[in-house]
């Protein structure tokens, strides 16, 4: 207490001294990481894995329950689950990156677009975003699958992807509002430097961690919305192995019990998801961290 | 900003209402129409696969197929002023007339999930909120982040497959067991288990929203000096952190009265629920026009109206916010 009326209590331990006393794997989501890099091997790795062909119908064997030679049991058409997670989750897998890829590149663009432009077109922008908010995601989804006929991974991916990428506009546009006044920006400017470079070097590593989380939850919701259009029967045919196309079969396995059809993807599904939304998290609680109060 | 009269200000929001109905309705309609697939099969049946060229040349004209997508557009509209909004191909009736049977189970399903959501909500937030990151909020928190990742199809075939298939607890689907409508005991039963998705798929959303709403407050100033003052720290929460986190609280419930009705369009589909989810899929998949037009129309209304209620109620508890054309913290998270 070097001075006169220093105000008495705790001295709160500062940010450094905390951080030094962890270990390095405290505070970071360990266990999802871990889980994720094993679903993720096991995808992308299948062809090791797999003990049958996941598109072979073995007619003889349908609705099997789990057992030594079909360790997750067989579906309605007689195809092996265990194969078929692990072949199926890559297309899941590509899907959610693909269309969290587009849904992040439209975003930026249009956010950064708006956000530059000056404030009628601006706010023309951003009503646009709003009405298409505003749309039931599911019902816009629908829409444009039927416009682009049969579904495929490609084509999924596309309407997954350009219907999701408002809520990143909107946060890249806040940003930009604010950083296009900045010294470095404006110098930029008049060196010449192009609107993609401006935003590629000056504004992206500004606004980066501010949406990082949100393009990771994208990647959730990507995947939840492909299992659910291929559950309705408008996404992903049945010969289409994907988790969403395996629970199109489960009106079926309800009707015969058949619990490990619908459980075993659905697990499989569900972990997947838990685990890329603690990494979401995680990213978002480090981008802003505050101490309480109370 | 500068004041402006309350007739400017209401004339305002009722102007931009209009002007985005009529977007919406063109939007819908020719997306619509240009999407895919035979309305005749929708109005005929099978038999439309028959149809000699001629007959089906009758047919589209008697059904205002043949016109361009404007003059449609045009008709559609006109009519829609007088209240006339076209038959459903596939049940034969007036649009409105099948979309009023339905509407009311809807209604029910969505308004008690609502109720029951946001209740819960409030509970469970504040609950987390006293006890941040102790046992008990982790636990929650932890449990919650599962079911918030559940998918809402998903959790709804599990429902059914341990309540109806094996423990033949309850009923796997539909708003009444055939022939006995009307019983109330019955009609419970058939809402427990689509409710019990519902709520489970959206609660912790919510809850974790006003839980950070409120922790957010807690790094106040004020918190702080309530705190040397000795004031408990639960009445602290309560009475100022939980004040202060409600406006934001309610215009989100405003918001979110669409995003839980379309939740439970999937979780009606699944329980074959007859509510306007199941209609307006059947619409989407069998092309029927006039009834999906209508279906959109109504949740794209519902969506203007609730998001501008919200920005209203914020206006008017936080006048802050006039000034600030950004909502903030009304993003999807």
């Amino acid at each position: 207490m070097k001075e006169q009326f220093a105000i008495v209590g705790i001295i709160p331990a500062s940010e450094k001294e905390r951080v030094q006393k962890r270990k390095w794997y405290q505070g970071k989501p360990v266990f999802p990481m871990v889980f994720l890099a094993l679903i993720i091997a096991g995808c992308f790795a299948c062809d090791l894995i797999m003990t049958k062909d996941p598109a072979y119908l073995d007619l003889k064997n349908f609705n099997v329950a789990p057992n030594r030679e079909f360790l997750f049991g067989t579906d309605s058409m007689g195809r092996d689950i265990f194969s078929m997670i692990w072949y199926g989750g890559r297309t899941s897998l590509v899907i959610g990156i693909v269309a969290t890829a587009l849904s992040a590149a439209v975003g930026i663009i249009f956010g950064a677009l708006s956000g530059s432009m000056p404030e009628w077109a601006d706010g023309v922008l951003m009503r646009f975003t709003e009405i298409l908010l505003s749309v039931p995601g599911l019902l816009l989804v629908v829409f444009l699958q039927a416009i682009l006929g049969k579904a495929n991974v490609l084509s999924i991916s596309f309407v997954i992807g350009i219907t999701s990428w408002m809520s990143i506009a909107k946060v890249v546009r806040t940003e930009v509002r604010e950083l296009r006044t900045r010294e470095y920006v404006i110098v930029s400017k008049c060196m010449g430097g192009g609107f993609f470079h401006i935003l590629w070097k000056h504004l992206t590593p500004n606004f980066i961690s501010a949406i990082m989380f949100m393009v990771i939850l994208n990647i959730r919701n990507a995947i939840v919305a492909e299992s659910a259009l291929s559950f309705m029967g408008l996404g992903l045919p049945v010969e289409e192995i994907s988790w969403g196309s395996m629970l199109s079969l489960s009106e079926n396995a309800l009707l015969t019990n058949a619990w490990w059809i619908i459980l075993i993807p659905g697990m499989f599904l569900l972990i997947t998801l838990v685990c890329v939304t603690d990494l979401g998290n995680y990213l978002r609680r480090r981008f802003n961290r505050k101490e309480s109060n109370l | 900003m500068i004041k402006q009269s309350k007739g400017v200000y209401y004339g305002k929001k009722i102007l931009l209402f209009i002007l985005s109905v009529f977007l919406l309705s063109a939007a819908v309609f020719f997306i619509s129409r240009l999407a895919p697939g035979d309305p005749l099969v929708s109005y005929y049946g099978d038999r439309a696969e028959r149809m000699s060229f001629q007959e089906r040349q009758w047919a589209e004209e008697k059904l205002g197929l043949t016109d361009s997508l404007p003059v449609q557009y045009i008709r559609w509209l006109g009519r829609a002023f007088q209240g006339d909004f076209g038959i459903s191909y596939k049940y034969k009736r007036d649009v409105t007339e099948v979309i009023g049977e339905r509407v009311g189970n809807t209604l029910i399903l969505g308004g008690i999930g609502f109720l029951l959501i946001f209740g819960l909500a409030l509970l469970l937030g504040v609950f987390c909120a006293l006890h941040e990151e102790q046992l008990t909020d982790r636990i929650i928190c932890r449990i919650g982040i599962v079911t918030s990742c559940i998918p809402e199809f998903w959790l709804s075939l599990l429902l059914i497959l341990i309540f109806a298939v094996n423990l033949k607890w309850l009923p796997s689907g539909g708003a009444y067991t055939v022939g006995g409508a009307g019983e109330m005991g019955d009609r419970i039963r058939h809402l427990i288990l689509p409710l019990l998705a519902v709520v489970t798929g959206h609660l912790w959303y919510y809850a974790y929203m006003i839980r950070n709403r409120i922790l957010e407050e807690t790094r106040a100033d004020y918190v702080l000096l309530a705190r040397s003052k000795g004031v408990k720290k639960s009445s602290i929460l309560l009475k100022h952190c939980l004040r202060n986190a409600l406006p934001s609280y309610f215009s989100i419930m405003a918001i979110s009265v669409p995003h839980i009705l379309g939740g439970t369009y999937m979780i009606e589909m699944v329980f074959s629920y007859p509510g306007i989810g199941t209609l307006a899929y059947e619409s989407a998949r069998y092309k029927d026009y006039n009834l999906l037009m209508v279906l959109c129309m109504l949740s794209g209304i519902g969506v203007i109206l609730c998001s501008m209620a919200a920005q209203i109620i914020n206006e008017r508890i936080d006048p802050r916010i006039r000034n600030n054309p950004i909502m903030e913290g009304m993003e999807e998270g």
